[in-house]
């Protein structure tokens, strides 16, 4: 069941040197209990992408300039402000951010923090809030939360920060989780128990996750379809699978190829050559053309979607022609 | 714990001691306090019988050193004027100071706490502008000029609040508006910074993406993160307050240490200047202490990090 559909989003930022179009015409649908990953690199708009589902952008310059987001039939996008804060953010959409350093209040207890969107969206109040809060502490592994409800962020190692700040999204048990780098802040032994505590959430709670990442091992582990994100624009669909095995877009073959992989005699890691484009002034036809090796005359123009089935989608013009 | 305030502790009373030297030295420099207190043509012996009589014909170490023992034991002296305890005058004069600062800090809170969160909240919109225009007058008018507009205005045109002495609360007014004035512009500023810094942070993003209502943001999750640099400020204000009001005491005739030191300086009378400003350097010690140590009730990390 379709739980969330974007559709030819468009979000732009008004800077001074001009509009940069920060997400460009990105579609996307995530259903109930999937995970959809959102790789890509610095800059590529997926951080963008989903500040847009929630309407978070920067104050301001950042606006949603076209496109839909329905989530369980609900356009998002028409909502007041007051309705997305009281009745979509925290309730039904919740997001998890990238430094769990910097995401907790430093002068408020974890229990206020994580009492806080229990409080404001009317789960719980009052003498019932505290077992609440103890038991969504539980719920994220924090040993002994009863005795930590009092603790301050500083109190607690960045992998438990990390657990806090899930326990803060998923106290509503919302329907959508949004993880923006979820695991990049943090050691590799905690990023496999994050990663571990992500997919136990969302096997309690069925809900849909969109995890933003740069990291294709991270994807890979707990993605059920990927989309690949290259200057504002999704140029691949596909599940976790076919993506790694059959990637169909160069600029996906070319970031699987950059993966560094032990044993590998070779000195120097690929890279791909040149730099993303400008969003202010993106080129014409397809972004990646400049920097592609497969690059044609057609390229010039901005090349369709391609159905190649079984959900998987691509656009370049060799897979027409193919 | 106690070990930090044992430092700050040392810290405070180091502090003073340097305080006592320095103004035992300069307020022996403003002249013989002998001349003021005897006729112009008493004679040679009777000056030199009071100079022994007072302790002034001692080598200045010497004066020093009695000085603090005795001020150790609470003895500051008898006022060569007033023929009193020195100390006794200046505890007399204190809760109105006291009174007055408290006033001046709260007036000055009061008004600058509201502006500099709302012109943070509201960059660039009208009450930034407001906050800004305050900000500049504050700065522009010293207390002095402040409050002898505000007795022309409100004592003397409108006739709605008493211009000079101390009284009911009413009497108190003016002179609080007066010594508030002026950290009004500064404490704005730092309020509206330091909330700018705070809603910038991940941690407010995270709040709003959890739907928590903006007033309870502003208010609750971000105000209490910039309380730390303002806290920081009052006590320095306070202290300030305390030690500095003599303008606006001696303006609006309140009844305060400070009015009290500068008619001391002026008919040099020792032991009523040194009395009355190392109290003043007590309190100063004391409120930065009372600052450091609340620090702990705003931020826990400051807490454990002791």
């Amino acid at each position: 069941m379709t739980l969330l559909t974007v559709e030819n989003l468009q979000t732009h930022l008004h800077l001074q040197r001009g509009i940069l179009r920060a997400v460009d015409g990105v579609s996307l649908h995530v259903d109930g209990g999937e995970t959809l990953g959102l790789v890509g690199e610095s800059g590529s708009g997926k951080t963008m992408t989903g500040l847009s589902l929630l309407r978070l952008l920067p104050e301001g310059s950042g606006r949603i300039a076209g496109g839909s987001i329905r989530l369980d039939g609900t356009e998002l996008t028409e909502l007041s402000e007051t309705t997305l804060a009281r009745d979509i953010r925290g309730s039904r959409i919740a997001m998890i951010m990238q430094d769990p350093m910097t995401s907790l209040n430093p002068v408020f207890s974890i229990g206020d923090q994580v009492g806080s969107p229990l409080r404001n969206h009317g789960i719980a109040r009052g003498a019932r809030l505290r077992s609440a809060v103890i038991d969504v502490l539980q719920r994220v592994r924090i040993p002994s939360p009863d005795q930590r409800l009092g603790d301050y962020p500083h109190q607690f190692s960045g992998g438990q920060r990390q657990r806090v700040v899930a326990a803060m999204a998923i106290g509503c048990t919302p329907r959508l989780l949004i993880a923006d780098e979820p695991t990049t802040a943090l050691d590799v032994t905690i990023q496999v128990q994050i990663i571990a505590l992500l997919r136990r959430i969302q096997g309690e709670t069925g809900a849909g996750i969109i995890l933003i990442t740069h990291d294709l091992g991270v994807a890979a582990s707990l993605c059920h379809r990927i989309a690949v994100m290259y200057a504002g624009q999704i140029v691949e669909t596909a599940p976790v699978r076919r993506l790694y095995r059959a990637p169909a877009h160069p600029y996906t073959r070319a970031l699987l190829a950059a993966i560094p992989r032990l044993g590998d005699k070779r000195a120097r890691l690929a890279a791909i050559p040149g730099q993303p484009p400008s969003l202010i002034d993106p080129p014409i036809g397809c972004r990646f053309a400049p920097r592609c090796a497969e690059r044609m005359d057609k390229c010039a123009q901005a090349p369709p979607l391609t159905d190649l089935g079984d959900g998987h989608t691509a656009s370049c013009w060799k897979l027409g022609t193919a | 714990m106690p070990r930090f305030l044992l430092h700050r502790l040392l810290h405070g009373a180091l502090s003073i001691l340097g305080a006592s030297i320095i103004i035992f030295v300069i307020s022996r420099l403003s002249g013989d306090p002998i001349l003021l207190l005897l006729p112009n043509d008493a004679p040679a012996s009777v000056i030199a019988a009071m100079r022994a009589d007072l302790g002034l014909d001692r080598p200045l170490w010497t004066q020093y050193l009695i000085f603090l023992q005795h001020a150790l034991t609470g003895d500051f002296g008898r006022s060569y004027r007033w023929q009193m305890p020195a100390l006794k005058l200046i505890l007399d004069r204190l809760p109105a100071t006291i009174e007055l600062a408290s006033c001046g800090l709260l007036f000055s809170v009061a008004i600058a706490l509201p502006i500099g969160v709302l012109s943070a909240v509201h960059r660039g919109g009208w009450i930034d502008r407001i906050g800004r225009l305050f900000a500049m007058l504050g700065q522009a008018m010293p207390a002095f000029w402040v409050g002898l507009l505000l007795i022309l205005v409100f004592a003397i045109k409108l006739d709605w609040l008493p211009a000079f002495g101390q009284g009911g609360p009413s009497h108190v007014i003016l002179p609080a508006i007066a010594l508030g004035w002026y950290p009004v512009a500064a404490q704005t500023r730092v309020i509206r910074s330091a909330m700018l810094d705070v809603l910038d942070s991940d941690h407010i993003r995270l709040a709003r993406a959890l739907g928590t209502p903006e007033r309870q943001i502003v208010w609750k999750y971000a105000l209490r993160n910039a309380a730390i640099p303002l806290l920081t400020m009052l006590g320095v204000y306070f202290a300030g307050m305390l030690g500095g009001s003599f303008v606006v005491e001696t303006i609006f005739a309140w009844p305060g240490v400070g009015r009290t030191v500068v008619e001391a300086v002026f008919s040099r009378d020792f032991p009523v200047v040194q009395a009355g400003v190392l109290f003043t350097a007590i309190l100063f010690v004391a409120s930065n202490l009372l600052v450091d140590l609340s620090y702990g009730l705003v931020d826990p990390r400051i807490r454990d990090a002791r």
